[in-house]
């Protein structure tokens, strides 16, 4: 991994962390949550190197990061939405929504189009992946309960 | 009866507040009268407002409803609230013990004024650096996210008004980046924008929103979701206003 994409990780890492001071999160639970911006990140440059597709990307880390946000909440026992909320910050396409802001602004309407579309492409990959892994979650502990 | 129901309800009121999702309020405070002898409670919440009925053995039954205004994300609140409802759930908790650790849960402070002011540098200044900012860049940024802050504080003091703190916020952020452009800090505003465009995004609320379509809960979620879409318009607003004006000045 390049220095620049350590470097990405780890605003990442602190972009989450500010996202927890501001919702009140405190004590362990603003490490669990550093740790899930952090996971965020890492884990969509690592398939970002196998998958072209930028949506996909985003789903997959939201999945795997929401899984991690509910078998952290499970443990410590605490809302799921403590970690998911902050957690997830650094996959907010705000840099995207600048970008179709501007292109707005200078009427351009092509590349307005389709900034746009790709915002929303990338808002919906991210909701879909948090349901998938909540939809999972819920799944496997219904499933274990009956064992029981 | 009543009393019990009034905990139910104020415990149901500040999860929301606070930021939890409806589907796990409504489940909390179906689960928090059952534990106080309801046989059959109703609940229905939306983001705005909360209806509960709940009977009893006897065939009474009681409605309460509540209008809840806007309040802060508090996850410390939902935290210690959560907790509290585990443990009536779990029995052996009066209604007065009950109301004492409500009042107790009811004075949590948040973190201090200027400890939100360095995370909104923070955030700005770390996302300036992560849409591939430079150092220099990202200091600027992290000023200008300070400055946000108070910005939104005294609208806040002012107006009041939820919309109107983010259009000036993005106003100001936005007269800020430019201004560094003009003292000739930066070349190009972009990174300086989208960073400070990032403690205001609304990104979080729409996920909520179709989190909570998914899960059922239509109308909450379309209110969520047209709530963080005029969010965001606001946001543009901002932008727009100082870009025309400042197009139009020079």
């Amino acid at each position: 991994m390049s220095m620049q994409e350590w470097l990405q990780i780890i605003a990442a890492c602190i972009g989450s962390l500010g996202f927890a001071f501001l919702f009140n999160v405190r004590g362990l639970r603003l490490i669990v949550t550093a740790i899930g911006g952090l996971l965020s990140w890492l884990i969509f440059l690592l398939s970002h190197r196998y998958l072209s597709s930028e949506p996909v990307c985003y789903f997959l880390s939201a999945t795997i990061v929401t899984l991690y946000a509910e078998w952290m909440a499970r443990l410590i026992k605490t809302p799921t939405t403590t970690f998911i909320t902050a957690s997830l910050v650094p996959l907010v396409p705000g840099g995207s929504l600048y970008y179709t802001m501007a292109y707005a602004f200078q009427s351009d309407a092509q590349r307005f189009a389709e900034k746009a579309v790709y915002t929303l492409q990338l808002a919906a990959a991210l909701a879909i992946g948090i349901i998938a892994a909540t939809a999972f979650t819920q799944l496997i502990f219904r499933f274990t309960k009956r064992r029981r | 009866m009543k009393e019990q129901l009034n905990c139910a309800m104020d415990i149901g009121e500040q999860l929301l507040l606070c930021g939890a999702e409806v589907h796990r309020v409504e489940d909390s405070v179906r689960r928090i009268c059952s534990a106080f002898g309801a046989t059959h409670t109703d609940v229905f919440i939306i983001t705005s407002s909360m209806v509960v009925t709940v009977r009893f053995d006897d065939g009474e039954s009681l409605t309460q409803t509540r209008r809840l205004t806007n309040g802060g994300t508090d996850f410390e609140k939902v935290h210690q609230l959560n907790a509290l409802s585990r443990r009536i759930c779990a029995g052996g908790l009066s209604v007065e013990e009950t109301q004492a650790e409500l009042q107790r849960i009811m004075q949590i402070k948040t973190y201090p004024f200027w400890l939100e002011c360095v995370s909104y540098a923070l955030i700005a200044g770390a996302f300036t650096l992560f849409f591939g900012g430079g150092w220099i860049e990202a200091a600027i940024s992290l000023c200008i996210g300070a400055v946000v802050r108070l910005v939104i504080l005294a609208s806040d003091r002012t107006v009041a008004n939820k919309m109107f703190a983010k259009f000036i916020a993005s106003f100001a952020s936005t007269a800020l980046s430019f201004l560094a452009l003009h003292l000739g800090l930066v070349a190009t505003v972009d990174n300086l924008i989208i960073g400070n465009i990032m403690t205001l995004v609304p990104g979080i609320g729409l996920t909520n929103a179709l989190r909570d379509l998914f899960t059922g809960d239509s109308i909450a979620g379309l209110l969520r979701s047209i709530e963080a879409v005029l969010i965001a318009l606001a946001i543009a607003a901002g932008y727009f206003l100082f870009v025309f004006v400042g197009g139009v000045v020079g």
